[in-house]
């Protein structure tokens, strides 16, 4: 897929490929346009200039065509975890027996099936991007986009929540684009990281990240990782100065 | 009964006891005459005493209030919904809301008389009056601040609009939705007897303590007073109720069983 677009003041122009089923990081210290190129992405936007392809297809300023989780859960509190999964049906074409079943099977899988009925109030912040992320898989949307999911946990859930994201990722093949500003978070994930620098928002560095998978809590102290950070640290703190 | 029902249930009542004694306590204390004020007691029998008489009219005014709040009800909610997607009719119309409520309602009723004539009518519209502007309000002021990331959420699924107002706005908006009808149900059955002072087909509940005032039977006018009052209450507690089923969420953390499950 290639996306192609610019958003003047807010995003300068960005010319953006990502290869099927990879994982790409976007990192950058907030104000540097990293939502604003979701938001064009996810459709919510329209660009000033550019275009936006998935799979070939031009979907520029049109919505429907990704899966969409924020930093923020979105759960709606008057739905259980079960109704809250298969919320994208609901309010797209309708829920069915069987994307209720899958709601129930995918929770089960990692770990949920125990909480099918309870209210999203009842659930640790943890537990409740779980299931927003579960929401978004289960919208069947080959690409991802991650706005600081995990930026609320705390550093325990936060280390979890990247390892069971990981492991979603390589058993249900999606495109991830993950948004953060925690470098150790972006070197952790992905295959290929982008620097980004604010005002006007653009993308300073491409960097390739071919840390040997399945990453672990070894991979944070190896050399190749270190370097990894140290080089980006040094583009971030380049342009902040 | 467990704790908590005793609190929330028995505290209030605590507090009806305590004012009916406090009542009883001035009587008592300052020696005022029975034809100003009756002991609670003497109300109280004055409405027991005269059961066969009072019920159906207890009933007549139940009718007014429960015609009117459910138009009223419509009324509000299509408003405040319609006005919270067109920033024009907003414009246009919230100005008329206000208007309306200027309106003394007293005088209100005097020109329905005209129009409608003695009959249920009447009653009917200045519940409705009186109960559509808080519903409303609040209706407008929900739909209003639904959090605009949940609605940005469901325009990225592609939802169209009616499906997002459906799902999401209006649950989100489920707690001012009920403020509005709770405030509307508190004023509802005030309408009701403002409606049938200004005359009634047959007998009413305002005209029958019309006519204790007139014989000066003082146990009886505060005895049809405490009678609204109490049907007033009982509105109000059942629009509560009807929030209690609706919004489950708000007290439990287990959905009690799956609905609409095949």
């Amino acid at each position: 897929m290639g996306k192609t677009f610019g958003e003047t003041a807010a995003l300068a122009p960005v010319t953006l490929d990502v290869a099927d089923g990879s994982f790409v990081a976007v990192v950058g210290p907030s104000g540097c346009g990293k939502s604003t190129l979701f938001n064009v992405i996810a459709g919510l936007l329209e660009p000033d200039e550019g275009e936006v392809r998935v799979a070939g297809v031009d979907v520029t300023g049109t919505t429907g065509h990704v899966g969409y989780m924020l930093q923020k859960d979105l759960l709606v509190p008057w739905r259980t975890v079960e109704d809250n999964i298969t919320m994208a049906a609901r309010l797209t074409r309708g829920v069915t027996p069987e994307d209720r079943a899958e709601a129930r099977r995918v929770a089960s899988g990692y770990g949920l099936g125990e909480f099918l009925r309870h209210y999203p109030s009842a659930l640790s912040g943890g537990m409740r991007q779980r299931v927003a992320l579960m929401r978004t898989l289960v919208t069947h949307q080959p690409l991802l986009l991650l706005d600081e999911p995990f930026g609320a946990l705390d550093a325990q859930t936060r280390l979890e929540m990247q390892q069971w994201l990981l492991q979603v990722w390589r058993e249900t093949g999606r495109t991830v684009l993950f948004i953060t500003h925690d470098v150790d978070e972006s070197i952790f994930l992905s295959d290929r990281i982008l620097v980004m620098s604010p005002r006007p928002g653009r993308v300073v560095a491409d960097l390739g990240n071919d840390l040997p998978r399945p990453r672990d809590l070894g991979t944070l102290v190896e050399p190749q990782f270190v370097t990894l950070k140290a080089r980006i640290m040094s583009l971030l703190h380049e342009d902040l100065s | 009964m467990n704790r908590k029902t005793l609190l929330n249930v028995g505290v209030p009542l605590l507090s009806l006891v305590l004012l009916l004694l406090l009542w009883q306590g001035i009587v008592v204390v300052f020696h005022v005459a029975p034809y100003i004020a009756p002991r609670p007691m003497a109300a109280i029998r004055s409405v027991t005493d005269n059961w066969s008489t009072l019920w159906p009219l207890v009933l007549g005014t139940i009718r007014e209030t429960v015609y009117g709040f459910a138009c009223g009800a419509v009324l509000g909610l299509t408003l405040g919904a319609v006005m919270a997607k067109v920033g024009f009719l907003q414009r246009l119309v919230y100005p008329v809301l206000v208007l309306s409520q200027a309106v003394p309602t007293i005088a209100l009723a005097a020109p329905l008389v005209l129009i409608l004539g003695f009959g249920v009518g009447p009653k009917v519209v200045i519940v409705a009056w009186i109960v559509f502007f808080p519903v409303a309000v609040n209706v407008l002021d929900g739909l209003s601040h639904v959090d605009q990331d949940l609605v940005n959420l469901a325009r990225v699924y592609g939802a169209p609009r009616w499906r997002t107002f459906v799902h999401i706005e209006v649950p989100a908006s489920a707690t001012p939705i009920f403020t509005g009808l709770k405030i509307g149900a508190t004023y509802a059955v005030g309408g009701a007897i403002i409606g049938e002072f200004l005359g009634s087909e047959g007998a009413s509940l305002a005209i029958f303590q019309e006519h204790a005032n007139a014989n000066f039977n003082t146990a009886a006018v505060y005895g049809t007073t405490m009678l609204m009052t109490v049907i007033g209450i009982s509105w109000f507690l059942l629009v509560i109720g009807l929030e209690t089923l609706a919004t489950p969420w708000q007290r439990r953390s287990v959905a009690r069983r799956y609905r609409w499950r095949r």
